[in-house]
């Protein structure tokens, strides 16, 4: 086994077809939002222009925002199912050691120590974009709900609270687009670019290379048979949750979408006498 | 009275001794006469009174004769002269006994060799020529015709210029100055055919009528040898009161004060400019229609007739005119909404003045027809100012809406850009200066969710409705009132009212989404000041923790590795052959 290249599993389609529906969304939102958030500018009207205008490309960005949405609690059902179905390990989870392995990669960057620290199968710079996504989506959904429906949040909160959402939309967003131009473009395109999203794999060396704990794990692990019957149990028990929360949650959708009509579509007109000669 | 041709030739026939044939002649050519006369038969009509003791004695030989004398002389040409002296008009004539100087007969029937009975026939061919020579010895008195009446003797190739009598009566009964010029219609009517025209003699009879004292025909007829058009046109309609009715029943007044529009910018002032005066022909300038008599109007009523004239004014305000042609008043016009303003209806006809000074005019102006709208603007802030304080700074009606080439103002272009109109003043820092007013309302207003809709309308689609909140939505139209007014319809009791004319189902909380004009700031809307400062600390430390990661591996990657060079030769890669199919480990 010592000389054969082996490739190691890293996302399964439902990950990567999931990533991709992100990649829409959040692309999307990217280009439909920040030029909302700097439409004095000319690049800003640039791209409105181009998108067809600012109501389509409002349109657009709600389309978006129900994309991700949507995503985001398959996220939610998918996460669920392998935690409680499958009982994988949440190694998602950040822990002390991702703060030593911080500090270690900036020492071993400046040449003070000697060696890379040791991670595993998600590195504390994953798991950082990871929890910023968890994190920003949920931030820009509540935000999105307020200005979407401000006639409703006004209703039970204070008016301040809709200009405060739309500062935290607008600075939520600038954070998420910056930070994926920047750390994660860098990270999984420049240092080295990481297809692993799109195929599915990883290699032997970049296992190597960037999860050494988890390829130790996975060499090291003895193939534990499946106890079908409990898993069939826990599905069983799990689905239906999972389906009613689905369900509760895409009718939360449609509210969200559909929860009130904030304004008018026409202002109306004054009707003035237009010739009223003076007596 | 001189006459020496007569005293030689009396002196000749009283002295005895002159040759008999002469004297047969006489005696001949006398008794000829008398045939030729018929003396019997006048002798034989001479009324049983003899010459009335009213005129002097030496006339009343002749008074014998022509006194009802229904007898008459025919002349060469075929006229007749009548005989009869018509004694009764004569004693109440100018001449006659009852005036201040009686003449006698011979005073004007002065050559004795054709009134001496008996008497010679005329050597008038014509009545006409008889006249002349009527006329001749009038001048014996008179002013000699050539002073009295240059008008027409202006007129020197005229065939048939008039004389003494044509105007103040053939015969005895003489027409007075004062009769004639209280008639001048029938005095000169004799001639003048013209006056049978309905026109002018309408409107001579009613200058007649309005003569002031020294004003009589020769006040306009005179001796001007040049006489301009445009004074023709001012004196007649200077004097004229009368109106021309239209079919529609309305009246046109024919009384034009020449006073009105030499104080008029067309008037003195226009030297100023180096420019002419404008004369009443430079813009009634159709030739055939303002001649003299004039044609008829061929309008109907009155408003036909202001807008006929509309075109006179582009005649030489071409520019405005072309502007003109791209407002709404033309526009209405053209959809035949006839009561459209049009030059006149602003500026006036002949006493136009300035139309912006004082710049109270000019919303006085436009409310001449948008009297509801004027009633708004005038309780408005804006409005308020202007009349109340004369304050040059506030807007009046073309400040927003133009001149001359208005734009509709329920476009929606008009609407989006509507913001444009009130920043003008609105975020101009020397003139809000003075009123304590911030400029910030328009970057306010664009920062926030209404105004950065509008403005991209404005700039990518303005012909495109939008439901978006401009000033005036919020603020009013004509009727802007102070923001803290207890009538606004922004001040803080009033908002939600307003803000439910769009958003109907808003609450009480939602008005204070607005951030009323305010820049966030710990004083106003504190919660979206504090988050704008939590992302700018939050977004510089987060991508300063990236950078710093990024850039020390960089640093790493680019210097000498001793480990990455030795990694890179034990790390050749075969394609692999061999799946993990285990690995799906979470």
């Amino acid at each position: 086994m010592s000389q054969i290249v082996k490739r190691y599993s890293r996302f399964d389609r439902a990950q990567r077809i999931e990533h991709l529906a992100l990649i829409l969304s959040f692309t999307l939102l990217s280009i439909t939002g920040l030029p909302q958030k700097y439409p004095d500018t000319g690049w800003g009207q640039g791209m409105i222009w181009l998108l067809g205008g600012i109501e389509l490309t409002r349109l657009i960005h709600h389309t978006s925002a129900i994309v991700m949405i949507v995503g985001s609690i398959y996220h939610l059902a998918s996460v669920g199912y392998r935690v409680f179905v499958r009982r994988v390990q949440m190694s998602m989870l950040p822990g002390w050691k991702d703060v030593v392995d911080a500090v270690q990669t900036l020492g071993y960057n400046f040449r003070l120590i000697n060696s890379p620290p040791q991670m595993g199968r998600y590195t504390f710079g994953e798991k950082v974009e990871y929890w910023a996504v968890i994190w920003g989506t949920l931030i820009m959904i509540l935000t999105g709900f307020v200005l979407w429906n401000p006639i409703a949040t006004s209703r039970l909160l204070p008016g301040e609270f809709i200009p405060a959402a739309k500062a935290a939309h607008g600075g939520e967003a600038l954070l998420a687009v910056l930070s994926i131009v920047t750390w994660h473009l860098y990270n999984v395109h420049i240092k080295h670019f990481n297809k692993s999203m799109f195929s599915g794999w990883l290699s032997h060396h970049e296992m190597e290379e960037e999860h050494p704990l988890e390829l130790a794990a996975r060499e090291m692990a003895q193939e534990v048979p499946v106890d079908v019957k409990a898993l069939h149990q826990r599905r069983r028990v799990y689905i239906p949750v999972a389906v009613l929360f689905s369900l509760v949650m895409l009718v939360s959708v449609y509210f969200f979408v559909t929860f009130e009509v904030t304004a008018i579509t026409t202002v109306p007109r004054q009707t003035i006498e237009v010739y009223a000669p003076a007596r | 009275m001189d006459y020496p041709m007569d005293r030689q030739w009396s002196a000749r026939i009283v002295t005895p001794g002159i040759a008999w044939p002469i004297e047969l002649c006489v005696v001949v050519l006398c008794l000829f006469a008398i045939w030729l006369l018929n003396p019997t038969a006048v002798l034989a009509d001479l009324p049983p009174n003899l010459p009335s003791a009213d005129l002097s004695s030496p006339s009343s030989p002749c008074v014998g004769c022509h006194r009802d004398n229904d007898h008459t002389l025919s002349l060469p040409s075929g006229e007749t002269l009548s005989l009869d002296a018509n004694i009764a008009e004569l004693a109440v004539s100018v001449h006659g006994s009852g005036s201040a100087e009686p003449l006698n007969c011979t005073d004007c029937h002065t050559n004795e060799t054709n009134y001496r009975y008996p008497h010679l026939p005329s050597p008038a061919l014509t009545r006409e020529e008889y006249g002349e020579r009527v006329a001749q010895s009038c001048q014996n008195c008179h002013a000699p015709l050539a002073k009295h009446n240059p008008g027409h003797l202006n007129a020197v190739d005229n065939p048939n210029l008039p004389n003494c009598v044509d105007c103040h009566g053939q015969g005895h009964s003489v027409t007075s100055v004062a009769v004639l010029t209280a008639d001048p219609v029938a005095a000169c009517q004799g001639c003048h055919q013209s006056f049978d025209d309905p026109q002018i003699g309408r409107v001579h009879e009613e200058l007649a009528a309005n003569f002031g004292d020294n004003q009589n025909c020769q006040s306009c007829h005179s001796d001007r040898p040049i006489y301009p058009a445009d004074v023709r046109c001012r004196d007649c309609h200077l004097m004229l009161q009368s109106s021309i009715e239209l079919a529609s029943g309305e009246s046109v007044s024919l009384h034009v004060d020449p006073a009105s529009i030499s104080d008029s910018v067309h008037g003195s002032s226009m030297v100023e400019h180096r420019y002419t005066p404008l004369r009443c022909t430079n813009c009634h300038s159709d030739s055939e229609r303002y001649e003299f008599p004039h044609q008829a109007l061929t309008v109907d009523d009155a408003r036909s007739l202001t807008l006929e004239m509309d075109d006179l004014c582009q005649e030489c305000h071409t520019d405005i005119a072309a502007l003109d042609h791209d407002g709404v008043h033309e526009a209405a016009r053209e959809k035949n909404e006839l009561a459209a303003a049009s030059c006149a209806d602003c500026h006036g006809s002949h006493n136009i003045q300035s139309p912006t000074e004082p710049r109270e005019r000019i919303s006085e102006t436009c409310g001449n027809c948008h009297s509801t709208i004027n009633d708004a603007y005038v309780e408005s802030v804006h409005g308020a100012a202007l009349l109340g304080e004369h304050n040059p700074d506030v807007p009046v009606c073309i400040d927003c809406h133009g001149v001359h080439n208005i734009a509709p103002p329920q476009t929606a272009q008009f609407r989006v850009t509507s913001p444009d109109l009130c920043a003008g003043c609105h975020a101009n820092e020397t003139l809000m200066a003075k009123y304590d007013i911030s400029t910030n309302v328009f970057d306010t207003y664009v920062a926030d969710f209404h105004g950065t809709t509008v403005e991209l309308f404005e700039k990518q689609t303005p012909w495109q409705e939008t439901n978006k909140a401009v000033c005036y939505d919020c603020h009013g139209i004509h009727n802007i009132l102070p923001a803290n007014d207890e009538h606004s319809q922004v001040i803080k009791e009033n908002l939600l009212v307003t803000c439910q004319q769009c958003h109907p189902d808003a609450s009480a909380n939602f008005p204070a989404s607005w951030t009323s004009h305010f820049e966030p700031s710990p004083e106003h809307n504190p919660l979206v000041y504090y988050i704008n400062l939590f992302y700018a600390v939050l977004i510089p430390g987060v991508l300063g923790g990236f950078a710093l990661l990024i850039g020390s591996d960089v640093y790493r990657r680019l210097g000498k590795n001793p480990r990455r060079v030795a990694g890179a030769k034990t790390t050749k890669e075969k394609s692999p052959r061999q799946e993990d199919e285990k690995g799906d480990a979470e």
